[in-house]
């Protein structure tokens, strides 16, 4: 197997005296989609803020394209290409979308090739081009998503971070932006790491997936096979065996095999 | 203690001293001294259980109460007699009002594991003809109700915790607290008739079941009469000291005939106070807020404790390591002085008490064991140097030895004379002899009445008299017992040596990283070994040497980790002959859980189970040769 584009190795990282992520090792192969699945609290969110060098690991490295990234300045990373969009839809409220584009294509300074990937976010958001030159914070909450996902694309990333593009969207928009997600990462070869708790969406998008529990990762595997499995779909699809008295509360332990 | 305790002194027929209580004061059967404890102790604390993050205390009176309504219910709906119970929950104090419920109608109480799948509790139901069962909450339940179908004998569910079964409206099942309320109410209107139950039960009646996980076969029950278990815990209480002044933890599993009767019912007579856990992985959180003063527990519970330790000094400062390694030389220096029989001189008897002081004390209170008058370790075969090491902290730690099929107790140290590697004397109270084969026997009225159901097994297992234990050992000139393995675990290799594969398990399982082992060979031409890492040091290792893994799967994957174990069983090789030397191991790749075959409820690999599961794995570990 080629070395893969993303390398995370025994990573340790702390919020004061409290540890977030105890020891996790991941990567992510060139071209692929991989998802880290985990519930409130586990370390996704952590776990891409220190890869994009928002948070410092007190321990391990992060490989990226062969290089070491770990315990950089996140202008730095960014120029690398990794670009890192972030949860809750962070736009610049008062900028225009177009000009919210533009702040993403911030390390760049080839005029023409920034309007041609501005098209090209309008592509595959039509949407945007119609509020091309509305203020972002009065777009809607999926048009906001479209557009941190349309800025941080400006940035010309190698490798996309994303963390929660679903987060309080309505089912149809999460289906539409996924949709866009798998066509970014086929059209554009934008190798991407995906963080998710719709477990559903993101094991159909992406094609590795790893899960995370309080800061340590219990399961990895392909996302056919992770769907398979009984602990998934029971703790994270919603599968359920409703028992004999057709209304179980009670939840099986989890034994992650 | 009672001054009305008689003693009396019996030779037997082989010229065997015995010294036998008795205790006339409290009566012949389990429930008459139950309710003379609660007469008499009627204000006294004798359970304690935490709620929202308080101990809250339990009386005698209460007690009392709580196993009185739910007696009288049980006799409401026709129990009687000789009928069975079962209890399928985790520790909680309610458990001890089922019980003591059931034996003061004369009724006889089983506990089943609550990690039990349901094919296995329909097996107990039925093998047991159980009437009533107790199940602690809606995920026990579910249980019974999928396999209520097959157990004709099964008549009433009581629910302990009703949680999320508000609307559960089932005419077989009750809230323990309706239960009760029933109970209450037949009590007041049928004055008398609790007090006449409590006459019904006879000493030789069966009053306790205790069913022991059969490694062949399906699990087979274990009949305790009353008298079994009275002249247990008379005489038993002794040996192990303990009194109303005492704490001790209720954390082995009830179903387990070291919590039932060398816990709970030795607690009832002697008034120590039971602290309930809050569930199985708080236990050392909930030792640490008891800090116990007498504490008994499996072999895994010490190992887990002592590797604990071993961690958090990798993570000390070298200033708090020094302090340690210090300390703990002159504690060992003591211990093997006290081992050796020989007198402490006061010097180092003096810088003992120095450290103790400075370092280990505070070792102590972080285990929670800083009051503790005694530790008694039983149930699995222990590391000499895992006792060694607790004596060198300052505190006893006495091995005991006994079964199921001897109300628990047969040979256990005294405080004076600590043998590592022994499991003790015989108790004062009853014999201990080998047979022309090396089988251990035992002799006394603790000898349990036979398996239930089972006459062939009943009398394998009682020959003359004798109860046949199923363990090989020794007994030196000074009467320590020494066991060495099972009969049936001995291994006999290719080569025809025999050997005991759990003296080189122990040794294993001395290491802070493997959380046990088993040894094959039978058979074979060389010894090897399957190996069930210990997660959470495993993976500290890990973390600390940038080992890079995911999961436990990819953790017993990683060659490090192979290299770091491998390291370990050659320590262990160190301390046998070559023969018995270990010439191969694999790890096991799942985490394993008291859910699974290959364990037992008390998280010891199952031999029989593993090496049948294993198979491929353990012929990989012939075919490179």
């Amino acid at each position: 197997m080629s070395e893969p584009l993303l390398k995370v190795s025994n990573i340790e990282t702390y919020y004061g005296p409290i540890m977030a992520i105890r020891g996790v090792s991941l990567e992510v192969p060139q071209g692929r989609i991989v998802t880290v699945l985990g519930a409130n609290g586990a370390g996704k969110t952590t776990i891409l803020k220190t890869i994009s060098g928002v948070m410092d690991p007190r321990k391990g490295t992060v490989l990226f394209d062969g290089r070491e990234v770990t315990r950089q300045n996140p202008d730095w990373i960014m120029r690398q290409g990794i670009c890192h969009v972030p949860e809750g839809r962070e736009v610049f409220p008062f900028l225009t979308v177009r000009e919210n584009l533009i702040m993403g294509a911030y390390t760049r300074n080839d005029r023409a090739a920034i309007a041609r990937d501005i098209d090209m976010a309008f592509d595959y958001f039509p949407v945007l081009k119609e509020r091309a030159d509305q203020r972002a914070g009065q777009l809607s909450g999926g048009e906001q998503q479209m557009l941190v996902i349309s800025r941080a694309l400006m940035g010309e990333p190698k490798l996309l971070l994303l963390d929660e593009p679903s987060l309080g969207l309505s089912p149809i928009l999460v289906k539409q932006i996924f949709e866009i997600i798998g066509r970014i990462n086929r059209e554009r070869n934008v190798t991407m790491l995906l963080v998710e708790q719709n477990a559903h969406m993101a094991l159909s998008t992406a094609d590795y997936g790893y899960v995370l529990e309080v800061g340590r990762i219990v399961m990895e595997d392909d996302c056919k096979a992770l769907m398979e499995k009984e602990d998934i779909q029971e703790f994270y699809l919603g599968v359920k065996d409703e028992g004999v008295r057709g209304k179980r509360r009670w939840k099986r332990k989890k034994l992650w095999r | 203690m009672n001054d009305q305790v008689n003693s009396r002194n019996v030779t037997t027929d082989r010229g065997a001293n015995l010294t036998i209580y008795e205790d006339p004061a409290i009566g012949d059967t389990i429930p008459k001294m139950f309710w003379s404890r609660v007469r008499d102790w009627s204000d006294r604390v004798i359970i304690r259980e935490k709620d929202f993050g308080i101990w809250q205390a339990i009386t005698w009176a209460e007690l009392g109460a709580r196993a009185r309504h739910v007696g009288m219910a049980l006799q409401s709906i026709g129990f009687g007699q000789g009928d069975v119970v079962c209890v399928l929950s985790n520790n909680k104090p309610e458990w001890v009002y089922a019980d003591m419920g059931t034996l003061g109608l004369g009724g006889v109480c089983a506990g089943i594991y609550p990690t039990d799948a349901p094919s296995q509790v329909a097996y107990l139901v039925n093998d047991s003809r159980c009437s009533v069962i107790f199940v602690e909450d809606e995920e026990q339940l579910d249980k019974v109700l999928q396999v209520r179908d097959q157990c004709p004998t099964l008549r009433r569910i009581v629910i302990f915790d009703m949680e999320g079964l508000r609307e559960l409206d089932d005419p077989m099942c009750a809230s323990l607290e309706a239960f009760m309320a029933a109970g209450a109410a037949h009590d007041a209107a049928n004055p008398g008739a609790w007090d006449a139950a409590l006459d019904l039960a006879k000493p030789d009646d069966l009053a306790v079941l205790v069913y022991t996980s059969g490694t062949t076969g399906p699990p087979k029950g274990a009949m305790l009469s009353h008298r079994n278990v009275i002249f247990q815990c008379v005489n038993g209480t002794r040996v192990l000291p303990e009194g109303g002044d005492d704490e001790r933890l209720a954390f082995l599993p009830m179903c387990h005939v070291a919590e039932r009767v060398l816990g709970c019912y030795y607690a009832l007579y002697s008034g120590a106070v039971s602290n309930f856990i809050e569930n199985p992985d708080t236990v050392p959180e909930n030792v640490r807020e008891v800090q116990p003063t007498v504490f008994g527990a499996v072999p895994r519970v010490w190992e887990k404790f002592y590797s604990g330790i071993m961690v958090a000094l990798s993570d000390a400062t070298p200033l708090q390591r020094w302090a340690y390694e210090k300390a703990i030389g002159i504690g060992y220096r003591v211990a093997d002085l006290r081992l050796a029989g020989d007198p402490v001189p006061a010097p180092l008897q003096w810088r003992f008490k120095l450290a103790h002081f400075l370092v280990l004390r505070n070792i102590r209170r972080m285990i929670g064991i800083e009051r503790c008058r005694w530790l008694v370790t039983g149930a699995a075969p222990i590391s000499p140097e895992l006792i060694r090491w607790y004596l060198a902290l300052g505190v006893d730690m006495l091995e005991v030895y006994g079964q199921t099929e001897c109300t628990g107790l047969a040979t256990a140290m005294h405080p004076g004379e600590i043998k590592p590697g022994t499991i003790g004397r015989s108790v004062p109270y009853a014999e201990v002899a080998l047979s022309p084969e090396g089988e251990i026997l035992l002799r006394g009225d603790h000898v349990f009445m036979g398996y239930l159901n089972q006459p062939e097994k009943t009398a394998e297992t009682i020959r003359d008299g004798w109860l046949h234990t199923g363990d090989v050992g020794e007994i030196d000139n000074q009467g320590f017992v020494k066991i060495t393995d099972r009969m049936k675990d001995i291994i006999i290799t290719a080569g025809g040596k025999n050997i005991t594969p759990s003296e080189i398990e122990n040794e294993l399982k001395f290491s802070p990283y493997i959380a046990d082992a088993v040894v094959i060979g039978d058979a074979r031409k060389y010894l090897t070994c399957l190996i069930m890492i210990d997660h959470e040091n495993v993976e500290k290792y890990a973390q600390d040497n940038d080992v890079p893994f995911t999961n436990f799967t990819s953790l017993t994957r990683a060659p490090e980790v192979t290299k770091l174990i491998g390291a370990e069983v050659e320590k262990a090789n160190t301390k046998f002959a070559r023969v018995e030397t270990i010439k191969q191991f694999r790890l096991i790749e799942h985490q394993l859980d008291p859910e699974d075959e290959e364990l037992t409820p008390t998280m010891k690999l199952k031999r029989k189970f593993v090496n049948e599961k294993y198979s491929g794995l353990i012929e990989s570990m012939y075919q490179t040769a």
